[in-house]
C-alpha cells in the first residue's frame, strides 16, 4: 500500500512536464491573426443577420456563411500541420489548376446577375476568381523567390510575371468581374514593385497608363462600367439610376451619425434602399446601425490585422515566406481599402467584397486560408 | 527554408516595409477622414435624407356619417367587408402555387380557371400589388381562409368598409347610394373648394348626394414606412421603427337623424307586396316626411363598392324602373283625389255651399258633348259631402262650371301645394302641372275650352301631380290650409351623438281654409271611408277615424265600349292607375298619406289598403293609449272585422273622358328622368350603354301599347 503510494506520482509528473512542453510551444504560437479573424468574422455574422433579416429569400444566409467558416477552420488546421514551403513546391501547380477552373467558368459556369462567375463542384458553387487571388500571390512569391535580378526589373524581366498576371486577369474580365480583376492586378503590381522596378521602367509604364486610360475608357469598358465612373465623379447626375447605389450607401453610412441607429434599426438596409446590402455594401449596414464609433472599431480591427500581417512578413526569415505573407496582406489591404472607399463614395462602384464581413463562400474561404497561411508563416519563423 | 544569400535581400526588403506601413496608414486614414465627413459633419443631413426615404404620407379615410330614422334606428352603416386578395409575388415564390389555387378554389367556390384568368389580367401591374380575387367573403369563408393561411402563401383577406343599407331595398331612393369619384367629376368638384381625390367615395343619389358635405368627414393622414419599392411595412416591422405620434386622425362625418319612421316604411313595403308605385306619409302638423317609398326598388349596398355592369343593365332594363323615385320623379294624373281641390275652390269662392245640390243622372251635356259620371245610373241629388263620398263626377263638373275659370281652380291648387316643386331635399323632383288659360295658350297656341275646365274639376286633363305633392296636399287640407315644405332630415348629429343642427318646419303657404270649408271637406272625406255608400267603405278603420279619397285613372285612351270593361281583364299595361290619399284621425290629424299604385285598377282596392296599413301602424305605435289594438278591440267588438275587398271595381270612379288629344300627347311627353349612372366595375363613366328603348315612347306610362 505504502509502496504504491510512493510510486504513483511519477507518471503524473511526466505528464505534467510534457504538457508544459506543449504549453511552451502553444505560448509561443502566434494566435493574433486567427484571433482577429474570429473577432471580425463574429462581427460579420452579427451584422449579416441584421442585413438579411428582411427579405425571406436571404433569411438563412448567415448559416451558409457559418458553414463555410467551419470548412475554413478545418482547412486552417490542416494548413497549420504542414510547412508553408509546400506552397512553394505546389505554387505553379495551384496556379494552373486555378487557371483551368477559370477557363471552365467561361464554358460551364453558372450565371447570376448577368455575370458568369461560379462553377459547381458537387453541391457547392465556388468562385475560382476569388481563389485566384491567393494562387496568384503564391505563384508570384514562388517566381520571385529564385529571382536574382540586381538593381530592379527592366521590361524584359517583367515580361513573364506580366504574362502570369494578365492571363487570369483577362479570363476574369470577360466573366465579367472587374472588381476581382482589379484586386488581382493591384496585388500583383504591389508585389512586383516591392521587388523593385527600374525607375526608368516605372516612368515609361506610368506614361503608358496615362495614354492608355482614355483609350481603355472609350473602347475597353462596357457602357455600365463607364456609367459607374461618371456616377462616381458626379453621383447626382443620375440619382435614380447609376448613381443610386452610391448615394443610398452614403446616406446609410452618414445617417448612422456618431452612435448609429441601433441593431436591426437601419432603415436604409432594412427597407431595401441599400442595394446588395449583404454582399458588397455590407459596411453600409454596419455604418448605419453602429455609427462612427462602430466604424472606427471595425477599421481599427482591420488595421490591427494588416499591421500584424505585415509584421509576419517582416519577421519572415526566408524570401518565399516574406513575399507570400506580403502578398496575402496586400490582398486584404486592397479589399478593405477599395470596398470601404467604394461604399463611402471615395472610389467608383466595383464589386469587391469586404473580408469576413461580406456574404460569400469563396471569398470567405479564401480569406480564412490566407489567414491560416499567414499564421503558418508566423509560427515557422524560428525553425530556420 | 531560405536559400543562402537571401539574408541580404531580406534585409533590403525589410527596409522597404516602411513604405507599406505608410500606405496602410494613409489608406485607412483617408477612409476615416471620409467617415468623419459623412457621419460626423454631415450626419444630420444624411439622417434627414434617410427619413425622407422611408416615410410616406398616406390618407386614412374618414368614416362617412351614418343615417338613422326618427327613433335613432340605424338605416345606413359602415360595415366591414372582406375581400380575398392574392399577392402574385409571394404566390410565384412558393413552389406549390398550383396546390394553393386549387385549395383556394374549393374554399371560395370559384373555378380554378377563373382565378387564373383574374391573375392573368393583373399581369401588367407590379407583382407585389395585391390582386382582388373575390369581394364580400362570407364570415365562414373568411374563417376557413384564415385557418389555411399558412398553407396558402400570398393569399390574404383584406378588410374594407362597405356602406351598408341595413334594410336592403327599403327606401333606397330616398337614402340613395354612393360611388367613387371619377375623373370627369373631379375638376368641377374641386373647383367648389372641396378636396376630393380619385377613388374617394361620394354620394351619387338621394340623401347621400344631397347631404354629401355633411356626411363626408375629414380624412386623416398617417405617416407610414415604405421600402425601396414603396411597399408599406406591416406587422412587427412597423412597430419597431414607426413614429406613430405624427398621425392626424380622421374626423368622421356627421350623422343624420331622419324624419322617417322605419316601422312605417316596413309596413308600407309589406302592404305594397309586389305592386308598383309609391307611398308618401307626411306629418300635417309640420311637414316631416314619415315614410317615403318607391317600388320596385334596388339595394344600394350593391352600389357601394361599384355595381357590376350586369346588375346595372338588369336594373335599367326593368320596365318597372326600379331606379326611378316614383314619389317625386314621375308625374301622375291625380284623378278623383283632386276633387277636394275643386270642392275647396267652390266653397271658398262661394259658388257652392253646404246646401248646394246637383242632380246626377249619370252624365251631363255641355254644348254638343256629353260628360259621363262613373256611375251609369247616376247618383241622384248630391251635395258636396255626398259627392265626395261617392266621387260623383257630375257634381264636380257643375262646380267647375260654376267656378267659370280654370284659373280659380289652379290658384287653389297652388295654395295647397300642387303645380310647383315642394323643395324637399332630394334632387330631380318634377314640378307637377296645373293648367291655366294662359298656360294653354302659351303651350299649344290654342284658347282654353270650357269643357276642359270640367275635366280639370275631376282631376283629369292636363293636371299632373307627384306622389309627394299629393301627400302634402292632403296634409295641408288636414291641418286646415297651412302648407309646409316636406322635409326628411330632422337633426344633424356629430359622430359622438351631439345635436349640431335641428331642422324646423317651414311654412310655404298660409292661406287658411274657412272653418266651414274645412268641416265640409273632412265630412266628405270621412264619408268616403266610413259611410256605407262611400267608395272605400271596406277600408275603414273603426275608432281611428281614417278619412281619404280614392282615385282611379285610366292610362290609355279607351273607346266608349271599353270604358266599363272590367279592369282586371285588360292587359296589365292598360289597367288603370290606382290612387288614394287620406289622413287620420279626422279630428286632429297627425298623419297624411298618399299612395299611387300603377295599374292597380281601383284606388280603393289597390291603393287604399296600403294607406290604411301605414295609418294603422302609425296610430298604434304613437298613440297606443287611444288606438292600441286591445283598446280598440274592446270598443269596437263587432266592427273590427277584416275588411272585405270587393273583387271588381264596380264602385270605382273611372270616367269616360273625351280628352283633347293634346292632353294625352303631353302626358306622353313627360319623359322619365334618366337615372344617374353610378360607377360601374370596369366601365368608364359616359360609356354606360342605354337600356333598350330608354328613349322610345314605350317608356312613357300613359302610352297606348
Amino acid at each position: 500500500m505504502v509502496h504504491s503510494a510512493l510510486e504513483s506520482p511519477t507518471p503524473i509528473e511526466t505528464e505534467t512536464s510534457r504538457m508544459g512542453m506543449y504549453e511552451e510551444e502553444l505560448k509561443k504560437f502566434n494566435w493574433s491573426l486567427i484571433a482577429l479573424e474570429v473577432i471580425l468574422f463574429a462581427l460579420g455574422i452579427w451584422n449579416l443577420i441584421s442585413a438579411t433579416a428582411v427579405e425571406d429569400k436571404s433569411l438563412g444566409l448567415y448559416k451558409t456563411q457559418l458553414l463555410w467558416f467551419g470548412i475554413g477552420i478545418i482547412l486552417t488546421a490542416v494548413i497549420l500541420l504542414v510547412h508553408y514551403s509546400i506552397f512553394s513546391r505546389l505554387g505553379y501547380f495551384l496556379y494552373f489548376v486555378n487557371l483551368l477552373l477559370l477557363a471552365a467558368v467561361l464554358v460551364v459556369g453558372r450565371s447570376s446577375l448577368g455575370a458568369k462567375r461560379w462553377v459547381g463542384i458537387g453541391p457547392f458553387s465556388i468562385q475560382p476568381s476569388e481563389i485566384m487571388k491567393l494562387s496568384m500571390v503564391v505563384c508570384l512569391a514562388k517566381y520571385f523567390e529564385t529571382d536574382r535580378t540586381v538593381g530592379g526589373f527592366g521590361f524584359r524581366d517583367l515580361l513573364l510575371p506580366a504574362l502570369l498576371v494578365l492571363v487570369p486577369t483577362g479570363l476574369i474580365i470577360v466573366q465579367p468581374d472587374l472588381g476581382t480583376a482589379m484586386i488581382l492586378v493591384l496585388t500583383s503590381a504591389t508585389m512586383i514593385f516591392f521587388n523593385r522596378v527600374k525607375t526608368r521602367t516605372m516612368l515609361i509604364l506610368g506614361m503608358c497608363f496615362v495614354v492608355a486610360a482614355p483609350i481603355v475608357y472609350r473602347f475597353g469598358l462596357k457602357p455600365y462600367q463607364r456609367q459607374r465612373l461618371i456616377s462616381f465623379i458626379d453621383p447626382m447626375a443620375d440619382p435614380k439610376g447609376s448613381g443610386y447605389n452610391s448615394i443610398q450607401s452614403m446616406i446609410a453610412i452618414g445617417s448612422g451619425q456618431l452612435v448609429g441607429k441601433g441593431y436591426r434599426k437601419g432603415t436604409q438596409s432594412q427597407l431595401n434602399f441599400l442595394p446588395e446590402h449583404h454582399t458588397d455594401f455590407i459596411f453600409s449596414v454596419w455604418g448605419e446601425e453602429r455609427g462612427f464609433i462602430g466604424c472606427i472599431i471595425l477599421i481599427g480591427l482591420y488595421l490591427a490585422f494588416l499591421l500584424n500581417g505585415l509584421g509576419v512578413a517582416y519577421q519572415s526569415h526566408d524570401k518565399f515566406g516574406l513575399l507570400l505573407a506580403l502578398g496575402i496582406v496586400t490582398i486584404f489591404f486592397w479589399h478593405v481599402f477599395i470596398n470601404l472607399g467604394m461604399v463611402c463614395g471615395l472610389l467608383p462602384i466595383v464589386g469587391v467584397p469586404l473580408p469576413f464581413m461580406s456574404y460569400g463562400g469563396s471569398s470567405l474561404l479564401t480569406s480564412v486560408i490566407c489567414v491560416a497561411i499567414l499564421t503558418n508563416i508566423a509560427n515557422k519563423k524560428f525553425m530556420f | 527554408m531560405a536559400f543562402l544569400g537571401q539574408e541580404e535581400q531580406i534585409r533590403e526588403f525589410q527596409e522597404r516595409f516602411k513604405f507599406l506601413y505608410f500606405t496602410v496608414f494613409i489608406g485607412l486614414g483617408l477612409l476615416i477622414a471620409r467617415l468623419v465627413y459623412l457621419q460626423v459633419l454631415t450626419g444630420d443631413k444624411m439622417r434627414l435624407y434617410s427619413e425622407e426615404n422611408r416615410f410616406k404620407r398616406v390618407k386614412i379615410a374618414s368614416p362617412r356619417g351614418m343615417l338613422f330614422d326618427r327613433k335613432h334606428r340605424l338605416l345606413i352603416d359602415n360595415r366591414p367587408a372582406f375581400d380575398l386578395e392574392i399577392i402574385p409575388q409571394y404566390l410565384s415564390e412558393s413552389k406549390q402555387s398550383k396546390e394553393v389555387i386549387s385549395l383556394l378554389s374549393r374554399i371560395i367556390q370559384m373555378p380554378e380557371a377563373k382565378i387564373y384568368e383574374i391573375l392573368a389580367k393583373a399581369k401588367n401591374q407590379p407583382s407585389f400589388m395585391p390582386v382582388k380575387i373575390k369581394t364580400d367573403l362570407s364570415r365562414d369563408e373568411v374563417a376557413v381562409v384564415e385557418s389555411w393561411r399558412l398553407d396558402m402563401p400570398g393569399v390574404q383577406v383584406q378588410e374594407e368598409i362597405k356602406r351598408t343599407n341595413i334594410y336592403g331595398d327599403v327606401a333606397s331612393h330616398l337614402l340613395g347610394y354612393i360611388g367613387e369619384v371619377n375623373s370627369t367629376e373631379l375638376p368641377t368638384l374641386n373647383k367648389a373648394g372641396q378636396r376630393y381625390a380619385l377613388g374617394d367615395v361620394i354620394g351619387k343619389f338621394g340623401l347621400e348626394k344631397e347631404l354629401e358635405s355633411t356626411l363626408r368627414g375629414v380624412d386623416g393622414e398617417k405617416i407610414v414606412e415604405v421600402d425601396a419599392l414603396g411597399r408599406i411595412k406591416i406587422g412587427k416591422e412597423k412597430s419597431r421603427v414607426i413614429d406613430t405620434h405624427q398621425e392626424k386622425l380622421p374626423v368622421p362625418g356627421k350623422n343624420l337623424i331622419l324624419t322617417i319612421d322605419q316601422d312605417l316604411q316596413l309596413a308600407a313595403v309589406e302592404a305594397f307586396k309586389d305592386k308598383i308605385g309609391s307611398l308618401v306619409a307626411v306629418d300635417p302638423r309640420n311637414g316631416e316626411i314619415l315614410a317615403m317609398i318607391s317600388r320596385p326598388s334596388f339595394d344600394p349596398t350593391e352600389f357601394s363598392r361599384g355595381i357590376s355592369p350586369a346588375l346595372w343593365q338588369k336594373l335599367l332594363a326593368n320596365e318597372n324602373h326600379p331606379l326611378r323615385d316614383k314619389t317625386l320623379q314621375d308625374h301622375y294624373s291625380p284623378g278623383s283625389t283632386f276633387k277636394v281641390v275643386t270642392a275647396i275652390a267652390g266653397l271658398e269662392e262661394g259658388v257652392i255651399d253646404e246646401r248646394t245640390t246637383f242632380k246626377c243622372t249619370g252624365s251631363m251635356r255641355v254644348g254638343n258633348r256629353i260628360y259621363h259620371c262613373h256611375s251609369k245610373r247616376g247618383h241622384g241629388d248630391v251635395n258636396v259631402v255626398s259627392a265626395l263620398a261617392q266621387s260623383c263626377d257630375v257634381f264636380f263638373y257643375r262646380t267647375a262650371q260654376a267656378l267659370k275659370s280654370v284659373d280659380t281652380i289652379a290658384m287653389w291648387a297652388k295654395h295647397l301645394g300642387l303645380a310647383k316643386k315642394t323643395g324637399v331635399n332630394l334632387a330631380r323632383e318634377v314640378p307637377g302641372l296645373m293648367p291655366t288659360e294662359e298656360w294653354k295658350l302659351r303651350r299649344f297656341g290654342q284658347p282654353w275650352s270650357a269643357g276642359e275646365t270640367l275635366l280639370v274639376g275631376i282631376g283629369q286633363s292636363f293636371v299632373l301631380t307627384t306622389g309627394l305633392q299629393l301627400a302634402n296636399l292632403y296634409a295641408s287640407i288636414a291641418n286646415g290650409g297651412t302648407l309646409y315644405r316636406p322635409y326628411l332630415v330632422k337633426e344633424i348629429e356629430s359622430y359622438e351623438g351631439k345635436v349640431l343642427k335641428e331642422f324646423k318646419p317651414e311654412v310655404l303657404d298660409q292661406t287658411r281654409l274657412q272653418p266651414k270649408t274645412y268641416q265640409l271637406i273632412k265630412q266628405g272625406l270621412w264619408g268616403v271611408v266610413n259611410n256605407p255608400t262611400g267608395t272605400s267603405y271596406h277600408q275603414r278603420l273603426p275608432g281611428m277615424d281614417f278619412v281619404g279619397k280614392s282615385g282611379t285613372v285610366q292610362v290609355v285612351r279607351l273607346s266608349a265600349d271599353k270604358v266599363y270593361q272590367k279592369c282586371d281583364t285588360m292587359k296589365f299595361r292598360d289597367r288603370h292607375n290606382a290612387v288614394f290619399a287620406g289622413f287620420a284621425p279626422a279630428k286632429d290629424p297627425v298623419i297624411a298619406v298618399a299612395a299611387i299604385v300603377e295599374h292597380g285598377c281601383g284606388g280603393s282596392i289597390a291603393a287604399a289598403p296600403i294607406v290604411r296599413a301605414v295609418i294603422k301602424k302609425y296610430l298604434e305605435t304613437y298613440y297606443p293609449d287611444i288606438y292600441g289594438e286591445k283598446i280598440l278591440a274592446a270598443r269596437f267588438k263587432d266592427q273590427l272585422k277584416v275588411p272585405k275587398i270587393p273583387k271588381h271595381t264596380d264602385d270605382s270612379d273611372v270616367v269616360q273622358v273625351e280628352e283633347e288629344d293634346a292632353a294625352i300627347k303631353m302626358r306622353r311627353e313627360q319623359k322619365p328622368v334618366a337615372p344617374l349612372a353610378p360607377n360601374l366595375i370596369g366601365i368608364e363613366p359616359g360609356t354606360v350603354p342605354k337600356p333598350a328603348g330608354a328613349d322610345s315612347e314605350s317608356d312613357s306610362r300613359e302610352e297606348e301599347e
